[in-house]
């Protein structure tokens, strides 16, 4: 799907996205997506856990059944099936066909991975700092989440800029 | 030749002026790449200060420090009056100590054991102790049990709680031992003999618990017919107490600590029962303890 940019003229014959950035931001979502098919199946069936793990740092169950799974804190929607949604539409997002579709879709797929880095923030630091507990699956999905939006982010920046007239 | 020197020189000018304009797009283009390199790295960095931060904070401040003379509080939760536990029953308890078909039954000065294994950090532990002190001070004395809070980088920060650390008990019809593994900031405390802990690596893991809560804390033994793993109860109910408004609210039926210490209390009494052969009677036979003993699970 990689293709020149539209009508304007640009800067060299530099196609956009370049060949990397589709199959890499693809393999990516679906990762993220499998990460958060699980986690959510985890939130679901996992009761509330009220012990501390022997494990120490590590316990996932912990801290998908904690309050801070929820956003709301304490009530409201968890936030795996929030992660699960994101990362569906992120998956469609990446599809080959969506990129360079239209400017709207391009900057919307940055937008929203730029609010699942902010998301990331916090639930890096509710787990570092509220639960003293790390769920490496989460760690999975912040990691990926991140490089994410670094794949798609270089992307636009790559775009090639149209040449003054 | 003067012709073709001029065409030359506007074929150049215009050459020159696509380059330059194809070098500031190449500027701009570069400009556009750094700025997101450097977007990315604000966030590793925010991400590795947090963990920074994390690692160097694992000391707590302030907060309550175990402690020998905690016996007013240690005195209150011991003598909670028999018509509040029969006022609250098995209060806001979901499941008691659940049953084991033939566990292992340990026995120290020839009386069934009572173990106790938690972690001075642990909230869940925290909340525990309460109900556990409560509990076996109906079949003895305590001495020795400080006072202390979970860690103030927990769920449930600085719950208020009692310590088995140094703690004795003594009893005509059962034993006890307690170990906190841990302190507050997580360094070592007390280790478990060799088979206290082949107890603990056997019931505190499948199939007597989920995997997911294997060698989970607290975790309680009671003298091979019972065990739990896990609190009762949230920690956060005992939230921005003190540990005397914690004892005092144990003599209030009403209030909601009662319902949940005194309730858990109750069940624990029962389960401790079946290793003294409901002794002492006016204990086992005591209504809140009926009433407790309804909430013990069957092996699963």
């Amino acid at each position: 799907m990689s293709r020149t940019t539209g009508a304007e003229p640009t800067a060299g014959t530099v196609t956009w996205p370049p060949r990397w950035v589709q199959p890499t931001a693809l393999v990516l979502a679906v990762l993220g997506l499998a990460d958060s098919v699980y986690l959510t199946f985890e939130h679901y069936t996992g009761s509330k856990t009220l012990a501390c793990s022997s494990g120490g740092l590590f316990n996932c169950h912990a801290v998908t059944t904690s309050d801070y799974a929820y956003l709301p804190v304490g009530s409201g929607v968890p936030v795996a099936l929030l992660g699960l949604l994101f990362f569906i539409g992120i998956t469609a997002l990446c599809l080959p066909q969506l990129w360079d579709r239209s400017r709207g879709i391009d900057l919307l797929r940055l937008l929203a991975l730029g609010v699942g880095v902010l998301m990331v923030l916090w639930l890096v630091y509710v787990e570092l700092f509220k639960l003293s507990q790390i769920c490496p699956y989460c760690t999975g999905v912040h990691v990926i989440t991140v490089v994410l939006f670094g794949v798609v982010a270089v992307a636009e920046a790559l775009r090639p800029l149209p040449v003054e007239r | 030749m003067a012709q073709r020197t001029a065409k030359q020189r506007r074929a150049d000018n215009t050459r020159q002026a696509k380059l330059a304009q194809l070098k500031a797009a190449e500027r701009r283009r570069r400009a556009r790449i750094w700025s997101v390199f450097g977007v990315i790295g604000v966030i590793v960095v925010i991400v590795l200060i947090m963990v920074g931060v994390k690692l160097g904070t694992g000391s707590d401040n302030g907060g309550p420090v175990s402690n020998t003379a905690a016996g007013k509080v240690v005195k209150k939760v011991t003598s909670v009056p028999a018509s509040a536990y029969a006022t609250v029953g098995a209060g806001s308890l979901a499941k008691g100590p659940i049953a084991i078909n033939g566990g292992d039954a340990i026995t120290k000065d020839g009386k069934p054991e009572v173990l106790y294994v938690g972690a001075e950090y642990c909230p869940f532990c925290a909340a525990e102790r309460w109900a556990v002190v409560a509990a076996l001070s109906r079949f003895g004395t305590w001495s020795g049990v400080g006072t202390t809070a979970s860690s103030s980088h927990d769920y449930a920060p600085d719950t208020p709680t009692l310590s088995f650390h140094g703690a004795d008990y003594s009893s005509d019809y059962i034993s006890f031992a307690g170990y906190e593994t841990e302190d507050r900031d997580q360094q070592p405390l007390d280790t478990l003999p060799s088979d206290d802990q082949k107890i603990l690596q056997k019931y505190d893991a499948p199939p007597y618990v989920d995997q997911s809560s294997a060698g989970s804390i607290p975790f309680v033994y009671y003298g091979g017919k019972y065990f739990s793993n896990g609190a009762s109860f949230d920690p956060m109910l005992l939230k921005d107490m003190t540990h005397a408004q914690v004892a005092t609210a144990m003599h209030d039926p009403s209030s909601d600590v009662a319902k949940a210490v005194d309730g858990t209390a109750n069940s624990i009494t029962a389960a401790v029962c079946k290793l003294t052969d409901d002794k002492p009677a006016n204990v086992c036979t005591a209504p809140g303890v009926k009433a407790g003993a309804g909430k013990l699970q069957p092996a699963s």
